[in-house]
């Protein structure tokens, strides 16, 4: 039977790549969704894997920076300072923003720095000077050569003009970007004086951060402190839980064509071999073993798919990437092996499409002429 | 235990539709074939031969009446128990073939080997025999779309005795063929019975199939009755030239005024491709009528 099913299933390898490519373009809908959002989610935490640090202290109540406000009063950052393991703390203004870059307004993380501090800047400057000074800001090099701005043109925040002095390198973002400017500037459109947002903690050499981070929530009164690793992975979750809704619409949607497809290939499949089942239950195959035949041509078509899919996704992202700056893909490996599931799952229920058609299959059929 | 009749059908009865639009097209029925008879069932269309090969062969079931192949019977069996009586006992040969049209001549033969004990391994040597007794060692590996309608027919017979079944039901055998091929077919399926100990049921309106067959059964109006041999109604073929019974002949054609009789669809299609040519040959009163045999 299974050398049957497979012979009768790539008799017209043309039938069955077409379906297979078909079966492929709704796994690539769900890839593709998946990869952005994670791409997207990934340029979001960016910033925190680049800046490092052991541990993030900020308000209490607060444990993300994206899409968050935390105040913390300024002398607070000595008090950390002192604490047993504590390196080096910085302090940092942060606020989400919405800045205005060619007369388009576009969603920005704007870190606040001080002076003379590189410490929380960016990581990489592909132009112009690495720390802005009062009245400049380093925007992300994409932004800049979306917009067509460069170094010397200005962008307002808020109400304030600040001059581009540099250009940074993996700062941005669909969602949004990170824009660096003076602390002073920052505090003026916060209004926040006296207060900053978080203190980035680097931790001595040997110390745990985790452990860090309780004898920081110790001893410091109104805070939290997380441990870096901690701060990455509740700012992706958040990240992702802002797009899950949408993953899991297009999921189905690409899962509901999936099945469609597969199940159109084997329905038609069993409609056209009708003839040979009537023989093969006539020559003594059960009603069973007809309808495993049909899941198993299902399987074959639902899992081809995937590899076409998987191979196209992998070989096109880093050039819908190259094309497409503004788009971040991320293909997570965890992704191939859990649309294998749900290619089997897609398999199980496109074959149920058939099977009261292999059910109703007669085999006294077979004499007819 | 065998039984001395492999196939003992009595009383057998098969009703389609209900109430008004019943249709009985099988009435009544009772049949027993021994071990290594080939029996011929004949009759008119519609009158309900292939039913009750059918139901034999345990691909239908009957409004009434049993069935019993090699003692076992088969009106007591479900759907399982009448697929497996199918794949051992019994070997089906089809008008159209029915080759598998994925596999080769080899692997059609061994297909309803793995559905018997042993599978396809056990039943190699079988296969190979039955390959080169039906003349197919050439074409082992071939597909059934390359082969000649004869060589399909022999793939199909191989098939149907690859698992060595008692019983052999063959449905118009020799319909798709062309006399010599048709003769060759007859001869084989002769030869099963005889040397295999088979007992082998056709279901057939060819009258060239009566001069190789034990016993001929006509089958009309859903009653199986004996055959009256002084319906002969000879005329020749004007194709291959062949005696054929009109009074049992299902292929006709009109030409000039004139009614042609064919032993088969291939020489029907053959006289219509070219009626001038062959029209000479004869006609239905019109000197083609063969002397009436008894």
């Amino acid at each position: 039977m299974l050398h049957w099913t497979l012979r009768t299933l790539f008799a017209r390898p043309a039938y069955l790549l077409a379906s297979a490519c078909g079966v492929a373009f709704a796994l690539m809908l769900v890839i593709f969704i998946e990869a952005v959002f994670a791409g997207e989610s990934g340029r979001i935490v960016n910033y925190l894997q680049k800046t490092k640090g052991d541990v993030w202290v900020m308000q209490r109540g607060v444990s993300n920076l994206h899409m968050a406000t935390s105040f913390v009063s300024d002398w607070k950052v000595a008090r950390i300072a002192e604490v047993e393991g504590v390196r080096k703390a910085t302090p940092i203004l942060y606020m989400n923003a919405s800045i205005e870059i060619g007369g388009r307004q576009w969603f920005s993380f704007v870190v606040g720095m001080g002076e003379g501090e590189g410490r929380a800047g960016p990581w990489r400057v592909v132009k112009g000077k690495r720390r802005p000074g009062k009245g400049e800001v380093v925007i992300p090099a994409t932004l800049a050569r979306i917009t067509g701005l460069d170094i010397g043109a200005t962008i307002t925040l808020n109400t304030k003009k600040l001059k581009v002095v540099g250009l940074s390198a993996g700062t941005f973002s669909m969602a949004n970007s990170v824009t660096f400017a003076h602390a002073d500037d920052l505090s003026d459109v916060m209004s926040a004086f006296g207060m900053i947002s978080y203190v980035l903690v680097d931790a001595e050499t040997g110390v745990d951060p985790r452990i860090l981070a309780a004898r920081i929530r110790d001893r410091i009164d109104k805070v939290n402190a997380v441990p870096l690793e901690d701060f990455i992975a509740s700012d992706r979750e958040m990240a992702m839980q802002m797009g899950v809704e949408i993953i899991n619409i297009m999921s189905l949607i690409g899962m509901g064509l999936a099945i469609v497809i597969t199940g159109f290939t084997v329905y038609s499949q069993t409609s056209r071999r009708r003839r040979e089942l009537a023989v093969a239950k006539a020559l003594g195959v059960r009603n069973r073993a007809v309808y495993g035949s049909v899941l198993l041509q299902a399987m074959c078509i639902a899992l081809l798919g995937l590899a076409i899919a998987t191979a196209l996704a992998y070989a096109g992202a880093p050039l819908i990437e190259a094309l497409v700056p503004l788009v971040a893909l991320t293909i997570e490996p965890e992704v191939p092996l859990r649309l294998g599931v749900l290619a089997l799952v897609i398999a199980a229920v496109a074959s149920l499409i058939p099977a009261r058609q292999v059910l109703r299959v007669d085999p006294a059929t077979a004499f007819h002429g | 235990m065998s039984s001395p009749q492999v196939i003992e059908a009595k009383h057998l009865t098969k009703t389609f539709g209900r109430g008004h639009v019943a249709v009985r097209a099988v009435d009544d029925v009772s049949l027993s074939i021994p071990r290594g008879e080939l029996a011929l069932i004949m009759g008119p269309s519609g009158s309900g031969k292939t039913t009750l090969l059918s139901m034999v062969g345990g691909l239908l079931r009957p409004t009434e009446g049993r069935i019993a192949i090699d003692g076992v019977d088969t009106t007591q069996l479900d759907e399982a128990g009448l697929a497996r009586l199918r794949a051992r006992k019994i070997g089906f040969i089809f008008q159209a073939f029915n080759l598998l049209e994925a596999l080769s001549v080899e692997d059609n033969i061994l297909f309803p080997a793995h559905l018997a004990p042993g599978g396809r391994a056990a039943a190699r040597d079988r296969a190979d025999e039955l390959i080169v007794k039906l003349g197919l060692e050439h074409r082992r590996r071939a597909l059934p779309d390359t082969l000649s309608g004869g060589e399909q027919q022999r793939v199909a017979i191989a098939r149907a005795l690859i698992n060595q079944p008692l019983v052999i039901l063959a449905d118009e055998p020799t319909g798709n063929l062309d006399s010599e091929k048709g003769q060759e077919v007859l001869m084989i399926l002769h030869d099963i019975a005889r040397d295999e100990g088979c007992s082998v049921l056709i279901v057939t309106h060819d009258p060239r199939v009566e001069d190789v067959a034990d016993r001929v059964l006509w089958l009309e109006d859903g009653s199986l009755r004996d055959r009256k041999a002084d319906r002969h109604d000879w005329v020749w073929d004007p194709v291959c030239g062949m005696r054929v019974d009109q009074w049992t002949a299902t292929r006709f054609a009109e030409h000039d005024g004139q009614r042609h009789v064919f032993c088969s669809q291939r020489c029907l299609e053959r006289f219509e491709a070219e009626p001038e040519r062959f029209a000479d040959s004869g006609g239905v009163g019109n000197g083609g009528t063969a002397s009436a045999e008894t």
